[in-house]
């Protein structure tokens, strides 16, 4: 079951409608409308437990919605569909996690080129030949054979975005990349994640790296208490934060 | 009493070895460990499918599974054994030979205490792992296939071993159903012999000791190689499953 492809000149490729999500009680997203359009790079931030990490995972459904639609080129997201219909879908939506999650038994290479074989049905050798140009795009060429304990976490979570890429999705979407890396190593990721922006990758980033938001975004969302109070380019954003609260956040920041 | 028992391994091997076989069913120590082996290699298959059911979001698959694991768990084995003997005729009408009745019962005894290693394994993984392989495309029974049981089983290879040699011990419990194992041949033995008890029954356990205590030391051997592994020592070549590690940092909702 695939939704008809309708959506406005498809220049939005993901599109948030009134979703809205509870654990039990507890309201997390409280009716998100938002846009990306293809080729924007939005940064996501906002105080811990506003719901940032449970909004992005609800994109590519790793959560499931109460309400509302997310629509991602066109197709609703959370419909009823297959479940092979669902991989389908998922696999064209790179995912990069705070935690990296590589996959610890295999090694560099094999994390990279594993799903586009077993996924895809993309001949071994040839997944093997584009995994080894992909480490090689995010610096580690010469890590293909090492596993992923004998990695920093800097080469870790540049490994994760490899893997993610070998899907060849349109789409990146990160959720915190570089929190739980040394200060030494957030450089690294975040000069790989600028380089994919550069090259027209439509990304959602959830990240407090101001700096990269400053530089690379080309919107902010500020998201509160499961809404989104503010949106704005990071010019406005961080010269004159219209709410309070974005305001009360940026001052917290800077300490 | 060490030349009474050579000399009884010197009459009695064979029969210790492989029962009445040919002139009758296979036995003696030949059939303990065909037992045992069958009964694991049968036994892990289903106890890879009791843990998925165990970890099912299906409420119908979840619930009759749990409580045959329970049951299982929580019922002395020879219990299990002689339900199995006076139940299967029974039910099937069909005349079961103790071999199978056996095997039949440590495959359900062991699957129900295999599955629970099974499931603690893959849960110790942590929910990201999982994670990451559905946000590629892949489908659960792919994610469980090349993400999640390469690491789980290989972890619980020692856990395994420990079960077999559980398993190794739990088939003596045959004897009350005439299954013609080891022990069933040792105390064929010790009926002819009458007057040498002793001598026959510390062969028996000898026997056992030796079979169990060499592959508890494999068991330890292995167990210490994945621990280095594990601390990402070791040589490593490419092809060989690696070392198994849950991520450092977990997933924070
Ligand atoms: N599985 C869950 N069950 C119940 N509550 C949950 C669950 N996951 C998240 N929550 C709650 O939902 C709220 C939003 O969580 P979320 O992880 O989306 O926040 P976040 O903005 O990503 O925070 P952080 O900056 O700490 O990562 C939190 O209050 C959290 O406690
Ligand atoms: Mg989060």
């Amino acid at each position: 079951m695939t939704a008809p492809v309708s959506n406005i000149g498809n220049d939005q490729t993901i599109r948030l409608a009134d979703v809205r999500k509870s654990y039990g009680d507890y309201d997390v997203l409280k009716g998100i409308d938002a846009t990306v359009a293809r080729g924007e790079v939005v940064v996501i931030c906002g105080p811990s437990g506003s719901g940032k990490s449970t909004l992005i995972r609800t994109v590519n459904r790793l959560e499931e919605i109460n309400s509302g639609s997310i629509f991602f080129e066109g197709q609703d997201v959370h419909a009823p569909m297959s479940g092979r219909d669902l991989n389908r879908l998922r696999s064209r939506i790179g995912f990069v996690f705070q935690s990296f999650n590589l996959f610890p038994h295999l090694s560099a290479v094999d994390n990279v080129a594993m799903s586009p074989i077993r996924v895809k049905g993309v001949p071994a050798a040839e997944a093997r030949e584009k995994a080894l140009k992909l480490l090689d795009r995010v610096g580690l060429r010469e890590k293909a054979e090492s596993y992923p304990a004998q990695l920093s976490g800097g080469q870790q979570q540049r490994v994760a975005i490899a893997r993610a890429l070998a899907m060849e999705p349109p789409v990146m979407l990160f959720d915190e990349p570089t929190s739980a890396l040394d200060p030494e190593m957030v450089g690294e990721v975040l000069s790989v994640m600028k380089s994919l922006a550069a090259e027209g990758m439509t990304m959602m980033c959830v990240t407090h790296e101001m700096g990269f938001a400053r530089d690379v975004a080309d919107r902010i969302w500020f998201i509160d208490g499961g809404q989104i109070i503010e949106t704005a380019t990071p010019e406005d954003f961080f010269k004159n934060p219209k709410h309070p609260r974005a305001q009360r956040f940026l001052a917290d920041l800077r300490h | 009493m060490i030349h009474d028992m050579i000399a009884i391994i010197d009459e009695y091997w064979l029969l210790l070895l492989i029962g009445q076989y040919p002139n009758g069913p296979l036995g003696g120590l030949a059939n303990t460990l065909i037992l045992s082996a069958l009964s694991i290699v049968i036994a892990f298959p289903f106890a890879i499918l009791l843990a998925f059911a165990r970890l099912s979001s299906y409420r119908a698959l979840r619930w009759p599974v749990t409580v045959l694991v329970y049951v299982t768990r929580g019922v002395p084995l020879l219990m299990l054994v002689l339900w199995s003997y006076f139940l299967v005729p029974l039910l099937t009408g069909a005349d079961v030979p103790s071999f199978l009745t056996m095997l039949a019962t440590l495959v359900v005894y062991q699957g129900a205490f295999l599955s629970e290693i099974i499931r603690a394994g893959i849960v110790a993984l942590g929910q990201g792992q999982m994670d990451a392989a559905r946000a590629l495309g892949h489908s659960w029974f792919g994610a469980m296939r090349y993400v999640i049981l390469p690491q789980a089983l290989y972890n619980m290879i020692p856990s395994m071993l420990s079960t077999f040699v559980a398993t190794i011990k739990d088939t003596t419990l045959g004897y009350v159903i005439n299954v013609p194992d080891l022990t069933f041949a040792a105390s064929q033995v010790n009926n002819q012999l009458l007057t040498q008890p002793f001598q026959v029954f510390l062969i028996l356990a000898l026997t056992y000791y030796v079979i169990c205590w060499s592959l508890t030391a494999l068991t330890n051997v292995v167990e210490r190689r994945i621990t280095r592994r594990r601390a990402g020592l070791g040589p490593r070549r490419r092809g060989e499953i690696a070392l198994p590690l849950t991520p450092k940092v977990t997933e924070q909702l």
